[in-house]
């Protein structure tokens, strides 16, 4: 793939509720972000790709009346919807489009207003014949996975807590994040009534009203434009079957994010992730699921998650920080949630992570989650 | 700030959905108390639900194979928040507990509600078995929780 | 601003293959889309192997099911594979597709549409798509847009009505034998009752149940195809833009059709066409209602020359969501017909009264 860059990210303020703005003006206020910080006006922008999981707010083609807000009338716009990996499948469409030298700036806009939908309607709509009668949501389908998953890796409650910890600290240095809790302890997040056995409240991610978006350029127009442009040097895509009861273990086996990494770290000249790597945005809807993606992501061997996590490997001082926005658990508008970690790796390429910079950061990593078992895996790298 | 005007809708939407011709056989078993799924010949993976082709094979389902209605339990919970029930579209009864059964004879597990609730019972490995109901109606309801035998 | 204005090499459309359009097709979804994928292998000559990367086309709401491209994912070989998904017209995953490939980023692409009109209720469907604050609590959808639109252009054009019970009886003439709906005289569709004031129901194209699916390719020929490389006789994508306009109907000058004009526009850069009166042999749009057509024709700039629809258009059946790739695979269809050299301009639309398209230049060698 030809090279393409990030050179400009923008985000609103995630939260419970933005009862101040319209859908349209959410995604104006992220628009209006990431111009901001590639300098680009409006007009400039050539096409636009719109992340969202409308089914969720009960609507169809959000694009057609949201799609003002990213000033794409009278523009090349498209929506794209992949369950959670929405947002990392539109940034990755929009490296596509760049790199067939269709266009020289695309701006990627992910939202999502949960207090405006239903979601629990929207999750519930599964396939009718099968398990539609059954169905308890993203919680109820991550207890399951997660029970296999510490029966066979025998993670622990309290390393789990430790992720809860990191993510939710982490988040108040992200002036963006929806959950901030800088004085969250293990003790608290053990003490939290558990809601799914074994996940207790604190093990997950929250619903939140945000959006976020990121521009997209060419070659010649990262360099004319961008000080420091964090170049893509992969992004791998795996889907996998439709049904929970396809992917059996499937947090301990992960057969989608294994390849996709696989992949990504061979077409990025990756060996060692932890020690190539200087920081991951990893899309993580529970606790446990980071400790999981440490291990198909190849930070640490299968069983080993619990001890990286211990040893402060990931931690913000660490070997390789994992979530310095707080992830997932802090901010979750699922159409927008993708789009949030590929633009928070490329802003800390951008050297624009404020009190979360990690030092001299130069490659990142950003993965996207999805439905069952859906993957995508990005790399990103700036220049010494 | 003035206070947001808000909008509302009701949403009141029907969808009439194919079942396919396998999990139109298979529904049919359901009435009859039988549970069949459909085996790949090429990986002899036994696919509950059964459906038109296997996803790693890339190759059509045709081959039909008895499934028993007891197994192993693989994975539970038990939920103690109100999920909306997409039956009633009422929230459901706390706390509910649910499973990933693997029934004698598949291979994928099959996620159902669990007559159990409480850890004392619910263990990874234990055997389970479908409780069905008395009058059927050929849907997966017809299977009215998995009880722990084991 | 402008997109960079240089030719780019073309896409091949290896293979297609399609089903129905049906009035109601009693098969599930993954049914009726591995029928349309198999065909398009075997017209391909090519093998779920030889599958890089699938681009899909769906909407949750229309088909009732959250993440709705979960339903097609086996059938379309995405397991273990990379699958991206447009929620638009199914043109836009063809286009799609063909961006991914002059990318570099895969080889072989498999693009595919569904939809099931017979599943639920269209247009009360489409009010979940108008804006929920001025124009959904009115109960505006789809058609009572295309109403409006068709009142402006009536207003002072006497004869307008009349023209299009008249293109409508020629569309659906046309689709005999393969539509879904039975011919009609001119007289029978004004006679048909009204829908949205001055549409009556046989000005629409009537809804259908299908699947569309194509194989599109960086070079020509299918492994398995005798001759490797050559180009036997496939079309070419050389070109493709799209555009979406205003949402509310009373922010778009309703008596043109100015997003098909921009989409055109950029198709036509990029593909070389400077006057498409003169290169173009065919139209193939996606006109929901008979007014749209003249609208079409006028904003594409090709003219009275082209051929347009030549087996009847949407009149055939109009395949929620696949609608497009339809037109695509029609033209494909006319273009290896023919023994000379011959260029197509394919169009799909979404939205109320096309406020999103996608166009695509289509090309055979002689």
């Amino acid at each position: 793939m030809r090279p393409v860059a990030i050179i400009g990210t923008g985000q609103t303020r995630h939260s419970k509720r933005r009862d101040d703005v319209s859908q349209p003006e959410l995604v104006r206020e992220a628009a209006a972000a990431a111009l901001a910080d590639a300098d680009l006006r409006p007009a400039e922008v050539d096409a636009i790709l719109i992340s969202n999981m409308e089914l969720f707010e009960g609507r169809a083609f959000p694009e057609l009346w949201a799609g003002a807000g990213a000033w794409a009338i009278g523009k090349p716009c498209l929506k794209i919807a992949t369950g959670g990996t929405s947002g990392t499948s539109a940034c990755i469409a929009a490296f596509h489009q760049v790199a067939a030298g269709c266009f020289d700036t695309v701006l990627v806009v992910g939202f999502e207003k949960h207090s405006e939908g239903h979601t629990q309607a929207g999750m519930a709509l599964t396939d009718p014949y099968w398990d539609r009668s059954v169905a308890a949501g993203a919680l109820g389908n991550f207890a399951l996975s997660v029970c296999q998953y510490v029966q066979e890796r025998g993670v622990s409650e309290r390393q789990a807590a430790m992720v809860a910890v990191k993510a939710r600290r982490n988040a108040a240095a992200n002036p963006h994040a929806h959950l901030q809790l800088p004085d969250l302890t293990i003790e608290e997040v053990l003490a939290s009534p558990v809601i799914a056995a074994p996940l207790r409240r604190l093990d997950m991610c929250p619903q939140s009203d945000g959006a976020a978006a990121l521009v997209v350029a060419g070659e010649a127009s990262a360099r004319r434009r961008c000080r420091r442009p964090a170049w893509v040097k992969a992004a791998v895509t795996r889907h996998d079957k439709p049904y929970l009861g396809d992917l059996d273990r499937r947090l301990a086996t992960m057969r989608t994010l294994r390849q996709a990494a696989a992949v990504a770290y061979r077409q990025a000249g990756i060996d060692d992730p932890v020690r190539d790597l200087d920081v991951a945005e990893i899309y993580e809807p529970v606790t446990y699921a980071e400790l999981a993606w440490y291990e198909a992501l190849g930070f640490c061997p299968d069983g080993e998650a619990g001890r990286l996590i211990e040893d402060g490997v990931t931690a913000m001082d660490g070997a390789l920080p994992v979530n310095p926005s707080g992830g997932v658990l802090s901010t979750n508008p699922v159409g927008a949630s993708g789009v949030i970690r590929v633009a928070e790796a490329a802003l800390q390429l951008h050297g624009k992570g404020g009190a979360r910079q990690v030092e001299g950061a130069r490659r990142a990593l950003a993965t996207g989650y999805g439905v069952y078992a859906w993957s995508d895996v990005i790399v990103l790298e700036s220049a010494a | 700030m003035s206070q947001p005007i808000s909008v509302s809708h009701e949403m009141d939407l029907a969808w009439r959905y194919a079942s396919g011709e396998a999990m139109e056989r298979f529904c049919a078993g359901l009435t009859d108390g039988r549970i069949e799924a459909l085996r790949c010949a090429a990986c002899g993976l036994r696919y509950l639900p059964p459906r038109p082709f296997c996803g790693d094979c890339r190759a059509r389902l045709t081959e039909w194979v008895a499934v028993g209605d007891e197994g192993k339990l693989e994975a539970w919970t038990e939920v103690q928040v109100p999920m909306l029930d997409a039956g009633t579209g009422r929230p459901r009864a706390t706390p509910f507990a649910i499973g990933l059964v693997r029934l004698e004879g598949a291979d994928t597990t099959l996620n159902h509600f669990l007559a159990e609730t409480g850890a004392g019972r619910l263990r990874v490995g234990a055997r389970v078995r479908a409780r069905w109901r008395s009058e059927r109606a050929g849907t997966m309801a017809d299977i009215e929780c998995f009880e722990v035998i084991g | 601003m402008n997109a960079r204005h240089r030719r780019r090499p073309g896409v091949w459309l290896a293979g297609a293959g399609q089903t129905g359009p049906a009035a109601a097709d009693s098969r599930s979804i993954p049914e009726m889309v591995l029928a349309a994928v198999e065909a398009a292998l075997e017209d391909a000559a090519l093998t779920f192997d030889d599958i890089d990367a699938v681009v899909t086309a769906s909407v949750d709401l229309y088909d009732g099911l959250t993440a709705s491209n979960l339903a097609v994912t086996e059938v379309v070989g995405a397991v273990m594979k990379p699958e991206t998904r447009i929620a638009a017209d199914g043109l836009c995953a063809a286009l799609h597709g063909a961006c991914q490939i002059l990318a570099g980023a895969y080889e072989t692409v498999l693009v595919v549409a569904h939809g099931k009109a017979s599943m639920a209720s269209f247009p009360e469907l489409t009010t979940w798509a108008m804006d929920p604050v001025y124009l959904q609590p009115l109960g505006v959808d789809f058609e009572t847009c295309a109403g409006l639109q068709a009142q402006a252009l009536a207003a002072f054009d006497e004869r307008a009505e009349r023209r299009w019970a008249e293109l409508a009886a020629e569309r659906r003439r046309q689709a005999a034998g393969h539509g879904v709906a039975p011919p009609r005289t001119a007289e029978e569709v004004l006679a048909s009752p009204i829908v949205a004031s001055p549409v009556r129901r046989e000005m629409v194209a009537p809804r259908a149940d299908g699947a569309c699916a194509m194989l599109l390719r960086q070079t020509p020929g299918g492994r398995g195809s005798p001759g490797g490389g050559q180009t036997g006789n496939r079309t070419r994508i050389t070109g493709f833009g799209w555009d979406l306009a205003a949402h509310a109907p009373g922010d778009r000058d309703l008596e043109q059709w100015a997003g098909v004009g921009r989409a055109c526009a950029r198709a036509y850069q990029a593909s070389g066409v400077v006057e498409p009166a003169d290169s173009l042999h065919l139209l193939e749009p996606s006109c929901h209602y008979a007014h749209e057509e003249e609208l079409f024709v006028r904003a594409s700039g090709a003219g009275s020359g082209p051929c347009v629809s030549p087996t009847g258009g949407l009149f055939a059946g109009a395949i929620p969501v696949a609608a497009g790739l339809s037109r695509l695979i029609a033209a494909d269809r006319w273009l290896r017909q023919r023994d000379e050299a011959g260029c197509a301009l394919v169009h799909g639309s979404w939205g109320p009264i096309g406020q999103g398209q996608a166009v695509v230049i289509l090309e055979a060698a002689a």
